[in-house]
């Protein structure tokens, strides 16, 4: 029997590679895996291999809106912190409407790309989780830069530190279930477009 | 305006300059790894071509599989002379950058 990689890395190696491409690029890794990594590593070796290039996979297609998702992020918690107001509403309603804009394309963008439906959740799941790490990496920057009496005012003032740094971790589901539903949108607009 | 590469770039289109009718995925990551001396991620080499695809700088073509990719098909890659204008506008470039120095640079540091 041939030595076969782990199938949950094929199944979400599907899902973020195009629809066009996905048979010849499996095939590359699954060549690869077969004729020097396997017989060179080991099984244990081979499949750590594997789930390293899906990742690899995972992270060029997520990155970008993970990075615009975590600017957001950070440029909203500057502006909170350094320019302090009464009334959040309309930074909340401005903020939230372009995060979920971002989280909703990233899904769409993934979703058209492998013509699957799932991949927007998986999309959504991936940039939340870049863009956690990123944000939480900058609010410490922010606040090793600005951390004065008066700018510690307007941190109490905005939700309090905990909440910046937790934040972005709290989004991750509903960023996976906003994602998911530009996935549902992407994935039957290319179903449409390719004729059903 | 001439294509800008990417250091990159230009391995991956040499690659498939050396390779001639064999350059599918897998041995695009060979050739470059044999030559960088260590190893590269697929997914760099895919995310690559796929950009020099939609620049034009090279083209692709379904092949077949074999038993050892489970019969899923290899994809060829054939530089068009976008690519070829490219790769000699690069390297006229780092010729031009060293012209008058002498190779190896003998260090002060």
């Amino acid at each position: 029997m041939k030595p076969a990689p782990p199938p949950w890395g094929e199944a979400l190696l599907r899902l973020f590679v195009s629809l066009d491409t996905f048979a010849s690029v499996s095939g590359d890794l699954l060549e690869q895996y077969r004729d020097s990594i396997h017989p060179a590593r080991g099984p244990r070796g081979a499949d750590k291999w594997y789930r390293t290039q899906v990742l690899g996979f995972v992270w060029r297609g997520s990155r970008l809106w993970a990075a615009l998702f975590a600017g957001a992020f950070v440029a909203r918690t500057t502006l909170d912190w350094l320019r302090p107001t009464t009334d959040f509403l309309m930074r909340s309603e401005v903020s939230t409407a372009l995060a979920a804009g971002i989280l909703l394309a990233a899904g769409f963008w993934t979703a058209w790309r492998s013509g699957s439906f799932a991949a927007g959740a998986a999309a959504g799941l991936a940039t939340t989780v870049i863009a956690a790490v990123l944000s939480i990496g900058g609010t410490t920057v922010l606040l090793a830069i600005w951390h004065d009496p008066h700018t510690m005012t307007s941190i109490r003032g905005s939700g309090g530190l905990e909440e910046a740094l937790m934040l972005p971790v709290w989004l991750v589901l509903p960023g996976m279930a906003i994602a998911g539903v530009g996935g549902l949108v992407g994935a039957a607009t290319e179903r449409l477009a390719r004729g059903g | 305006m001439a294509e800008v590469l990417g250091t990159f770039e230009q391995a991956v289109l040499l690659a498939i300059l050396r390779l001639a009718d064999r350059a599918y995925g897998r041995e695009v990551v060979r050739e470059i790894e044999t030559r960088l001396g260590r190893e590269v991620a697929a997914g760099a080499v895919h995310a690559t071509l796929e950009r020099l695809e939609n620049k034009g700088l090279v083209t692709s073509k379904l092949g077949s599989g074999t038993p050892i990719r489970a019969g899923r098909p290899r994809r060829y890659y054939r530089l068009e002379p976008a690519g070829v204008s490219a790769l000699n506008d690069a390297r006229a470039a780092v010729d031009e950058l060293w012209r008058g120095l002498r190779w190896p640079l003998k260090g002060h540091a």
